[in-house]
């Protein structure tokens, strides 16, 4: 029997399932706000349109019972738990409610010494996938909303967790499309993949909507904030625009766990992801490393061997 | 009443473009809806909201403002030719963008004048649609407006059920606009209007929102709303109505440009001044202006309220933010 014939070969996410893991995180959010073992708990609201959730930063039992888990909570929560938030509950240790993508995200933050494990209290979500942009709301998940970075993912169980909430579920024969669409760029030749690149970032408005979720963006001086001397325009013109995109992502290389917020929140549908996981088999190929499996002492980039690869060097 | 065909309408879009005006409407750019010029009436798509307003038309997300570059002793100031402004026909605005220009130019011509966005205005005529789309973020009928409202439209065009518009010509430039292209247009009785869609958020009583506003400078509302917001700016860029903006001289100091681009409230150095000092320092205080502003500083100063309700800051904050709710909630307050 193969890996694929375990798994439930399920065509639909059912609102049931995400009911369930609503109850099992309501129930783990409201037990440790009683026992006063985190002093708020991050999780998701219900938003005013149906089908919408929220970030919510909740502090009493009452807050808690209105938690959810659906399909629209597509924020990376770790956000704020950064630099970047400070002053966003620093009373004590913190619950917080993660998929497995935002796993991955803590995970680097405790690698950077952003995050210490002993603060938080994490509520695993098991999640089988979250709404693409602008899909229908329907409740339930299918091929047709679903996210497109949630098509690929492997981390549905959240590794690493306090608790766990929700069981295995997953949607089956999935088309990876990120990786079809990665394929199809870097087949291109050079001149047409900058011109890919051009096309997009000539939309760009420097919103800056793609750093302010990203959690590992929490430099308290953004090298593009600054204008005296000025290193990247901040104005949103062509070159400006480019820079700014080759420094996140180069920034971002090892450090990415691949949450693609930046692409979610990008409201001129950029395809950021594509730069992000792009970097990511850069340091898969030179340096065997995955970001955000697990907290490391340091990351590739952060030190030196003298057995690194060095035939980038030309 | 006069009525023209879509193929009538997409017929002006060319004609327009063969007279040299530079011809803007919402079109397919990439995955994207946005105002963009039009080479031909084909292009012009007009089943979804662009995704940002058609502010930029008078207000760009950047532009020059004068040049400068330093020749022997002295340095060489190169202002901006305005005059070479194009005519400008903007078509197919719905009442959310379209109504923007008229909420704009009270601050634009107010004691300092804006000669970049007057001179584009006084070169441009707005051809408004009424709107017969619609999601559940939007709540224009709430603040105000409507989707047949013609505020900033020269000519408005009502879509009728057999696929034909009937025209309003609301102001000078908009007769002239029917008048010079005659043969295009036609009388008739006209068919049904497409109905509107409905609106989730009902009329908000937006004097009583105000003197909530008025009295609650400090509140732990905007705590609550700071706590989740990420300081970006894609609320305000994406407005019809945001119309704060920077300037930054960028090359080098003997050979540059001043350039003027979209600022916004959500930004941390937002009002950080050269000093050092910042006197929105916190995020509430931040998300504060922006309601502020929206909602009273606006209507003090010139009588109006500094939102259209086209719903874009709710569909596109990365947090979910939702300034209707944020509204529906004041409204229902009691203290």
């Amino acid at each position: 029997m193969n890996a694929r014939a375990n798994k439930n070969h399920l065509t639909s996410i059912e609102p049931a399932y995400y009911e369930a893991v609503t109850e099992a995180i309501r129930k783990e959010a409201v037990k440790i706000l009683k026992e006063e073992t985190v002093v708020g708990v991050v999780g998701y609201l219900p938003g005013r349109r149906k089908g919408t959730a929220t970030p919510a930063l909740v502090t009493s039992v009452e807050e808690a019972e209105k938690l959810i888990f659906s399909p629209a909570c597509v924020n990376n929560l770790s956000v704020y738990l950064t630099k970047a938030k400070k002053g966003v509950l620093k009373q004590g240790k913190v619950g917080i409610v993660a998929k497995g993508c935002d796993m991955r995200a803590l995970a680097g933050l405790m690698t950077e010494s952003q995050l210490q494990r002993e603060d938080l209290f994490i509520i695993g979500v098991v999640c089988p996938g979250v709404y693409g942009f602008g899909v229908e709301r329907t409740g339930t998940l299918t091929e047709a909303n679903i996210a497109r970075k949630c098509r690929e993912c492997t981390v549905h169980m959240p590794e690493g967790a306090d608790v766990a909430a929700g069981t295995h579920a997953e949607l089956a024969d999935l088309t990876p499309e990120e990786a079809e669409e990665m394929a199809r760029i870097e087949a291109m030749p050079q001149a047409e993949r900058w011109a890919f690149w051009k096309e997009h970032f000539s939309r760009c408005i420097r919103c800056m909507a793609c750093r302010q979720v990203c959690p590992f963006c929490y430099c308290e001086q953004c090298l593009c904030d600054k204008n005296r001397p000025q290193a990247v325009e901040s104005s949103p013109r062509p070159a400006g625009n480019m820079a700014w995109h080759l420094v996140r992502a180069m920034h971002l290389a090892g450090r990415c766990g691949g949450c693609a917020e930046c692409e979610r929140v990008c409201p001129m549908d950029i395809p950021l992801n594509l730069l992000n996981r792009r970097m990511a088999k850069e340091l898969k190929e030179l340096y065997d490393f995955e970001a955000g499996l697990a907290p490391v002492e340091k990351g590739p980039l952060n030190q030196y061997k003298e057995d690194d690869d060095q035939s980038f060097i030309k | 009443m006069q009525i023209i065909t879509e193929q009538n309408l997409r017929n002006l879009i060319d004609l327009l473009v063969k007279e040299a005006k530079l011809v803007v409407g919402p079109k397919l750019s990439g995955s994207v809806v946005l105002y963009e010029p039009l080479t031909a009436g084909t292009e012009l798509t007009l089943d979804a909201l662009p995704r940002r307003s058609s502010k930029e038309l008078f207000f760009p997300v950047c532009e020059d403002i004068l040049s400068y570059k330093r020749e022997g002793g002295a340095m060489k100031v190169t202002d901006v030719d305005r005059s070479k402004f194009p005519e400008t026909v903007l078509i197919g605005a719905p009442p959310c963008d379209a109504g923007s220009p008229s909420i704009l130019d009270a601050v634009m011509s107010w004691d300092y004048k804006d000669e970049f966005y007057l001179e584009r205005r006084r070169k441009s005529t707005i051809v408004g649609i009424a709107c017969t789309k619609g999601d559940d973020a939007c709540f224009c009928r709430a603040v105000g407006l409507s989707p047949d409202a013609e505020n900033g439209s020269d000519l408005f065009l009502t879509p009728l059920k057999d696929g034909s518009y009937a025209c309003n010509a609301v102001t000078e430039k908009g007769q002239a606009l029917v008048a010079a292209h005659k043969n295009l247009f036609a009388e008739g009785a006209g068919a049904e209007p497409v109905p509107f869609v409905d609106q989730a958020v009902q009329k908000l009583d937006l004097v009583k929102i105000k003197k909530w506003l008025e009295e609650h400078f400090e509140d732990p509302l905007w705590e609550r709303i700071a706590d989740i917001c990420v300081g970006c700016g894609a609320c305000a860029f994406i407005c019809p109505a945001c119309h704060c903006f920077d300037i930054n001289d960028e090359g080098s100091t003997d050979d540059g440009v001043r350039r003027k681009h979209w600022d916004a409230c959500g930004f941390a150095k937002f009002t950080n001044h050269a000093s050092g000092h910042n006197p929105r320092d916190v995020q509430n205080k931040r998300y504060r202006n922006r309601i502020m502003h929206k909602f009273k500083y606006y209507d003090d100063k010139f009588g109006k309220t500094l939102c259209t309700g086209c719903g874009r800051c709710i569909r596109a904050c990365p947090v979910g933010i939702d300034i209707a709710e944020i509204l529906e909630t004041i409204n229902a307050k009691q203290d």
